[in-house]
């Protein structure tokens, strides 16, 4: 190699070194002018949690899609579900859970509003393409009431048998009185040395009202929804028989409903 | 003059070098994926961002709450971000009922007293 080109090469390999450093380390890559999905995971946690937030305010189920469109997940209950669990874990503010569930329990009760002139039409805006309208008319009222003080009441108990479910769990729906599921509804279990909670519609696939508790064997369990003080109190984990004899733990099935 | 051809030859190969270091980190390989922080939203969802802020107000009226939740939008004060989202969603012609939610909380805010400061 040509004596001349030693300096070139020790040039360029400092300049790698040093452009590398500076682009990776100094001054990253960050984008400016983004979209909601292009932020990391805890901003994005926190802008779903406000899109339910304001969803809980405003009841306005079209808005809170278009906003959650711009995630585009086609599993959005889920994942508001599922983010409800973990914000709850994690020790936030009740109300963000509840807020999260319900949404999630109306998405999976709701389908997406089709489209109509009155929800594409918008303001004209020159310089960004708005992906959310903003249309008062259109806001629905809420298809889950809950209707002050009519409190739930306990309608259905009763051991459910089933093999392919060996876990023993108190699965609990809540039902308004038109009989659609309520999520978000704050669900207490009691035992002699201890007390948990969980709320309804955080696994929508289930249902809208719906929600579940492990048991343990040789655990007596009360059960009583938060809002209403409706009580079933002496569940522990009951033995079912299959048809070929062998013996498994099933769970109870709890329907509180609002008369 | 061969001590200069060298010098020269040096800086050209440091020049080419830091410029294809910096292509290479910033555009074919960035450090990590690019993520936006909620500061850096687009007016559009900025503005929105608010409006989903003072939809949760006018339910919750939790001053505070609010602060917290407008915070995320950068340094600037809540107050000068709610004006800046009530003077873009004025521009874009937001619903009357919107643009009351935004007016709400931008007067809240500017009733809410500041921040305590250290004395010294």
């Amino acid at each position: 190699m040509s004596r001349g080109l030693v300096p070139l090469l020790i040039g360029l390999a400092l300049g790698v070194i040093g452009g590398l450093t500076y682009a990776w380390a100094i001054d990253p890559v960050e984008l400016v002018g983004g979209a909601p999905a292009a932020m990391s995971a805890d901003a994005q946690a926190d802008y779903l949690t406000l899109i339910a937030s304001a969803y809980a305010a405003t009841d306005d189920l079209p808005r809170a899609q278009a906003r959650l469109a711009l995630f585009s997940d086609p599993n959005a209950a889920e994942t508001l579900g599922a983010l409800a669990q973990a914000r709850l874990a994690s020790g936030r503010p009740v109300s963000e859970a509840q807020a999260l569930a319900r949404l999630a329990g109306d998405l999976g009760v709701r389908p997406s509003p089709p489209p109509s002139p009155a929800t594409t039409a918008s303001p004209a805006r020159p310089t960004v393409s708005p992906t959310i309208t903003r249309t008062p008319t259109l806001r629905p009222s809420p298809t889950v009431s809950r209707t002050p003080g009519a409190p739930f009441q306990i309608e259905r108990q009763e051991l459910e048998c089933d093999p392919d479910q060996t876990a023993p769990r108190i699965r609990v729906r809540v039902l308004d009185a038109a009989g659609q599921g309520v999520p978000g509804v704050e669900v207490l279990v009691l035992w002699d040395t201890g007390e948990d909670r969980f709320y309804t519609g955080l696994k929508p696939e289930l249902g809208s009202g719906y929600g579940d508790f492990a048991m343990t064997e040789g655990v007596v369990y009360t059960v009583r929804l938060a809002e209403s003080g409706a009580l079933v109190t002496g569940l522990q984990v009951q033995t079912c028989t299959s048809d070929s004899g062998e013996s498994y733990p099933g769970s109870w099935a709890l329907d509180f409903v609002q008369p | 003059m061969t001590q200069l051809l060298r010098n020269l030859r040096f800086w050209i190969g440091l020049a080419l070098g830091l410029a294809g270091g910096l292509l290479y980190g910033w555009v074919l390989h960035p450090a990590a994926a690019p993520t936006a922080a909620p500061a850096a939203l687009r007016q559009d969802y900025r503005t929105d961002y608010v409006l989903m802020v003072a939809e949760a107000y006018q339910a919750e009226a939790d001053i505070d709450l609010a602060v917290q939740r407008l915070a995320q939008l950068g340094p600037a004060s809540p107050a000068a971000i709610v004006d800046e989202a009530v003077a873009y969603a004025n521009r874009q012609g937001f619903a009357a009922s919107d643009m009351e939610l935004l007016s709400r909380l931008a007067r809240d805010l500017n009733a809410a007293p500041a921040p305590a400061t250290a004395s010294p």
